[in-house]
């Protein structure tokens, strides 16, 4: 997956499809690419995207209960048994010639007819003292990632949303305490995640509260709350959201708003024709992988769509 | 299928394409008896050796592993600088090292290092054209690049950093450690989190990070590419 294929990879090649992304959204507008039998490359910075970070995925609609990870060997499984060539890297300019556009890596050069954006979001950070001092020492973005490291110890995890809920359920499989700590009232897991909180009896949450600084030496000791008080810990989990990854979007000019999310229609147009975007990267209120994957392959179908309007041959 | 079953079958699909030799060493503590029976000490090296064994076993016999015990090879264990076993190396022709794996290539390490015996065997490799033209601004290195088993962001960080140093003409090399198998490492860089990138045990990278990011950490500045 990782390349292995490069022996099918022709660099000189004008593609149909250059898909940016690696997550559910991404494969999912390859495979039904592959299908509308267009000439797709994905080019992606990381396989799997953020769902692979989750240690639970119970709401894909034919799959009971999975990991992240699990789910997304399924899709490279999918797309391998299509022979989509991945390569791992990242785009970082497009231009747009005659009939196609060019896109410009750190690495290579590819000619597309078409693109689609699918290049996810990545974690939010708090901001605060010494966050960056003692990432990968203390601080973390991904309990599935660290988690082991904290066995017996004692934790918590920064946020209220769904995603907050499940890292405290996964990171109390090992750890002797969690403690969520979210600014409202009322954490807003989904119900079933919420109960499965409640019920745990490792894990507390302390609610209206911020943490405004992290403490430690080589690593992290406490964290400051917002009311002066110094709060022993041993890792912090951040999990307060996610920002799109639409630099590169905004930097050929597309349209985003003030979330910084690509404005898409129900096509998953652009307003730069041949341009598509889907997933976490674009507008839409609701953000699941299966939303992303739906979004992904009606931008697979426009694509299809532009190249045969536009009479590229193909 | 179990989970072991499942990997079992992507290395067998994914060995079964490897159509050039490859030779790969594992330092292991393996000893000879009085009656002439062999064991190992330590107990991963056996399921080291077992793991691998199932990547020679479906190579179409393209790829050999040569395992070394450090008490029969006190030479190799010097100039090799071996301080644990299982080691596993990546040698180049002129017994350069490239490629250390101070873990086990199971789960999702399955792809990234099936991807280093391809392009070890003389498969295309990506990143060469660029790591070439860099060559120059690149000084001998080592990368090393902290895993565990579980992390999804890993195998992506090792695809990367192995292919660097296959592409460098020896002049970077690439050390994979286990933290979670290799807790002392881990403490010695006060790392607890993967990936856990260190170029030179000068700078740190923490998290996933793109080959751009490696790149520029190893020359220090803007990347040169002729497209």
């Amino acid at each position: 997956m990782y390349n292995i294929d490069m022996e099918d990879i022709d660099l000189e090649k004008r593609y149909d499809l250059i898909v940016l992304g690696g997550g559910p959204t991404a494969i999912g507008c390859a495979i039904y690419a592959a299908r509308f039998a267009l000439d797709v490359l994905v080019i992606g910075k990381i396989f799997g995207g953020l769902i692979a970070t989750t240690h639970l995925v119970e709401n894909y609609p034919g799959v009971t209960s999975t990991s992240g990870q699990g789910l997304m060997e399924m899709f490279k499984e999918h797309m391998n048994s299509l022979c989509i060539p991945y390569i791992t890297d990242e785009i970082r300019n497009i231009e747009q010639a005659s009939d196609h556009f060019i896109l410009y890596s750190f690495f290579q050069k590819f000619k597309a007819k078409s693109v689609v954006i699918a290049t996810g979001s990545e974690r939010k950070k708090l901001g605060i003292p010494g966050e960056l001092e003692f990432a990968g020492r203390g601080v973390s973005y991904c309990a599935t990632c660290d988690g082991p490291f904290y066995k017996d110890k004692t934790v918590c995890v920064i946020g209220g949303s769904d995603s907050a809920a499940k890292e405290a359920l996964f990171l109390s499989q090992n750890v002797k305490k969690v403690y969520i700590i979210y600014r409202g009232e009322e954490i807003r897991a989904e119900p079933i995640n919420k109960k499965r909180v409640e019920e745990n009896q490792k894990i507390e949450i302390i609610y209206k509260t911020n943490v405004t600084e992290i403490k430690g030496d080589n690593t992290v000791k406490s964290v400051i709350f917002d009311n002066g008080k110094e709060f022993e810990i041993d890792g912090v989990f951040i999990e307060v959201g996610s920002i799109p990854n639409s630099d590169l979007a905004k930097h050929i000019g597309i349209r985003t708003n003030e979330k910084d999310e690509i404005i898409i229609n129900r096509k998953s147009e652009t307003n730069i024709p041949g341009v598509f975007a889907a997933g976490d990267v674009a507008d839409a209120p609701f953000k699941q992988a299966i939303t992303g994957v739906s979004e992904g392959v009606i931008a697979a179908y426009s694509a299809f769509d532009f190249i045969k309007e536009m009479n590229i041959e193909y | 299928m179990s989970q072991d079953d499942k990997y079992k079958e992507i290395i067998k699909k994914e060995m079964a394409k490897l159509t050039k030799p490859a030779r790969l060493k594992i330092f292991t503590s393996q000893r000879t008896e009085a009656d002439g029976s062999k064991i190992r000490a330590c107990m991963d090296c056996g399921q080291f050796m077992a793991l691998l064994r199932i990547y020679e076993e479906n190579s179409n016999g393209m790829l050999t592993i040569e395992e070394l015990s450090i008490d029969n090879n006190p030479e190799f264990v010097k100039s090799y600088d071996i301080q644990r076993v299982p080691t596993i190396l990546f040698i180049n022709d002129d017994g350069r090292e490239i490629i250390r794996y101070l873990a086990a290539p199971r789960g999702g390490e399955i792809q990234p290092f099936v991807q280093s015996l391809f392009t070890f065997a003389g498969a295309p490799n990506y990143y060469e054209a660029t790591i070439k033209q860099n060559l120059d601004r690149i000084q001998p290195s080592t990368i090393k690049v902290m895993i565990t088993e579980m992390c999804p962001y890993c195998p992506s960080v090792v695809s990367t950093a192995s292919q660097f140093a296959l592409a460098s003409e020896g002049k970077i090399r690439t050390v994979i450690v286990d933290i979670l198998a290799n807790p002392d490492i881990g403490q010695f860089y006060d790392a607890s989190g993967v990936p856990y990138t260190i170029i030179n045990d000068k700078k740190t990278l923490v998290g996933m990070v793109g080959a751009n990011e490696i790149l520029g950490a190893l020359i220090g500045g803007n990347i040169k590419v002729q497209y």
